[in-house]
């Protein structure tokens, strides 16, 4: 049997995964389509991700349990009918509360699709360790590529193009996957069950935990900051944090080049906390600013995730198991990290919201533009502002149409960049907060890093 | 140093630069412009001059001292006098009845006018008649002339006649 690249069966459960991690992250450019169609609020959308990412929390480890008692062949192709099913559920909802539904359904199918797999992967490629390898680089390749393809498909499509495409690609990849559930013998499923469970490796659990619910923040603040903050595109939006995966290539590299999977974890907290900090940090509103941020967080990332899941992992068995604790450490870690940020956000926003629209009144009452105008203008605001409650405000285009005479035309041009000014920096600073506590939450993942060295290895 | 004690270290580096570059370029001061206090006195700009210029500032002047009056922002104040509604809203908000509305407007009125004054822009001929118009004028067309001073500043609707000559006073 081939056990290589060429095997249809590896591929199949590679995309199992990678498909299922990447749902974790790929409605995070979504989100803001989702807000403004499901007309909900900034709270209510973070349930599509927190809802996903808590049932997979939740079901992961008794997911594995009922693949080795089931046969993880079976187990996997009924996880991935249930995933396509639901996401089939999530592009057709209409109101917040069936998508949420959807998505808790899908990710049970999720929990059971992922550690079956890494229950069938050994036999697939020959090896536990070269199984782990797989498993993780699948998962890692999913959450890194999630954004980048959901804000692409959000904006050549809609936002339920995303689910409606997971459907053929889930079916895809359970057919070779089939065979492998004819081909199951009750008995070894009976002789998988007698072996004894090890506990888990308490403190590298704990430590993705953290740098997940870091990694969240850094996806869904940073999004959030581009395409509410800054209005752009999902697309464009897309393009710009695809600097983190393209930056986690690199780190991947370095994966190999450092053998000591304890010191890449320290490493990639440290990367992980310094790019968040830099986000928190930003001097200035431009995208370009973001990318060393990015290329840090990235690179940390692909560190942190893959020493810490080899470190969970290693010499523990049933792999399926300990891997079912690996992802209900993240998830439960992005869990925490949404519903820990999301509130101190929002509530920094609205500060923000009233700090901007002060300042870009002040701009205007103490511009060289006639009073009369003035006081229009900040009529104008003031009507804008009825529909905006919550939300990071645009006042741009209240000064349009412009002025035909050309030096009214200066003045108005002048005071519009002054506000933008005022409300780049209001919508920037919004979010900094929430960044410097991912970032300390990253920092403070080098404590269980650290005891992880000491206790349990 | 072992490879691993590099990528550390190498982490450390990246990771400190990144920050401290961001700090000094201002990253940690990257807020909106924060509101001034209404109550402090305001600078006075210099203006094209004539009965526009002065307008503007009285303006400002008004609006800062009726703000300083009632506790809240120039800015949220000038948002509030735009429309009736917006009025209405602020009144609630801010637990600020006509009466007390009344009274910050004229206070605004007598505070542009000490500030014209002093910065030498009104003469006193023509301060004392406006004073006592302000002193009693009643909210709504307190707030008219508080949004277009230029009416108050030649008399418009209370002193009819003084506009002119105003003109002529003015340095």
């Amino acid at each position: 049997m081939d056990r290589g690249r060429g095997n249809p069966r590896v591929w199949a459960l590679a995309l199992a995964v990678g498909i299922v991690l990447a749902d974790s992250s790929i409605v995070v450019l979504a989100l803001p389509d989702i807000y403004r169609d499901l007309d909900t609020s900034v709270f209510g959308v973070t349930w599509v991700l927190v809802s996903f990412n808590l049932v997979m929390a939740l079901a992961a480890v008794p997911a594995a349990m009922a693949a080795r008692r089931v046969g993880p062949g079976r187990a996997a192709a009924v996880g991935l009918a249930i995933f396509a099913g639901a996401g089939l559920a999530c592009g057709v909802s209409e109101h917040l509360s069936t998508l949420l539904i959807a998505r808790s359904v899908q990710a049970l199918g999720g929990a059971l699709a992922v550690t079956a797999a890494l229950e069938l992967l050994p036999a697939t490629v020959g090896s536990e360790r070269r199984a782990t390898v797989v498993w993780a680089t699948a998962g890692a390749t999913g959450a890194a590529l999630g954004p980048a393809v959901g804000g692409i498909l959000t904006q050549l499509v809609s936002w339920q193009s995303i689910f409606l495409i997971q459907v053929p690609i889930a079916l895809a990849a359970a057919v070779p996957i089939l065979a492998v559930a004819r081909d199951e013998m009750s008995t070894r499923v009976i002789e998988r069950e007698l072996r004894p469970t090890g506990r888990p490796h308490l403190w590298a659990n704990v430590a993705l935990a953290m740098v997940s619910a870091a990694i969240a923040a850094a996806l869904f603040l940073l999004v959030l900051l581009l395409i509410e903050g800054w209005r752009l595109s999902p697309i464009g939006a897309a393009i710009v944090v695809s600097m983190m995966p393209l930056a986690a290539v690199v780190g991947s590299r370095l994966s190999g080049w450092v053998g000591d999977p304890r010191a890449r974890a320290a490493a990639g907290a440290i990367l992980l906390a310094g790019g968040l900090g830099g986000l928190a940090l930003l001097p200035k509103a431009e995208v370009a600013l973001t990318l060393p941020p990015q290329v840090l967080i990235g690179v940390g990332l692909s560190l942190v995730l893959s020493a810490l899941t080899e470190t969970a992992l290693a010499g523990r068995d049933p792999q399926a198991i300990h891997g079912g604790w690996t992802i209900s450490a993240r998830h439960a870690g992005v869990v925490i990290g949404l519903l820990a940020l999301t509130p101190v956000f929002t509530h920094d926003i609205a500060v923000q919201q009233k700090q901007a629209i002060n300042a870009g009144t002040a701009v205007i009452l103490d511009s060289p533009i006639d009073p009369l105008l003035k006081l229009d203008l900040a009529k104008k605001i003031s009507e804008h502002l009825e529909g905006e409650d919550g939300k990071v405000p645009n006042l741009g285009h209240v000064l349009e149409p412009l002025p035909d005479d050309e030096g009214e035309r200066s003045e108005v041009v002048q005071l519009r960049n002054e506000l933008q000014d005022q409300l780049d920096r209001g919508a920037t600073h919004a979010f900094s907060p929430s960044f410097g506590i991912a970032a300390l939450i990253a920092l403070l993942a080098l404590i269980p890093i650290g005891l992880a060295r000491r206790i349990d290895l | 140093m072992t490879r691993a004690r590099a990528l550390v270290v190498g982490a450390l580096v990246f990771s400190l630069a990144l920050v401290g570059v961001y700090l000094a370029a201002g990253g940690a001061s990257y807020t909106p412009e924060k509101s001034r206090n209404p109550c402090e006195p305001r600078p006075w700009h210099e203006t094209s001059g004539g009965l526009e210029g002065l307008a503007e500032e009285f303006t400002l002047s008004a609006l800062d001292g009726a703000a300083c009056r009632l506790g809240v922002t120039r800015e949220q104040l000038a948002r509030a006098l735009a429309t009736k509604e917006n009025r209405e809203r602020f009144s609630t908000r801010f637990h600020i009845d006509d009466e007390k509305l009344a009274k910050a407007i004229r206070a605004g009125l007598l505070r542009a006018i000490d500030d014209a004054e002093e910065h030498g822009r009104l003469n006193g001929i023509v301060a004392a008649p406006l004073r006592a118009v302000a002193e009693h004028v009643p909210l709504e067309e307190g707030i008219e002339l508080v949004q277009d001073a230029k009416k108050f500043l030649n008399g418009e609707s209370f002193l009819s006649g003084i506009g002119d000559a105003l003109e002529e006073l003015l340095p």
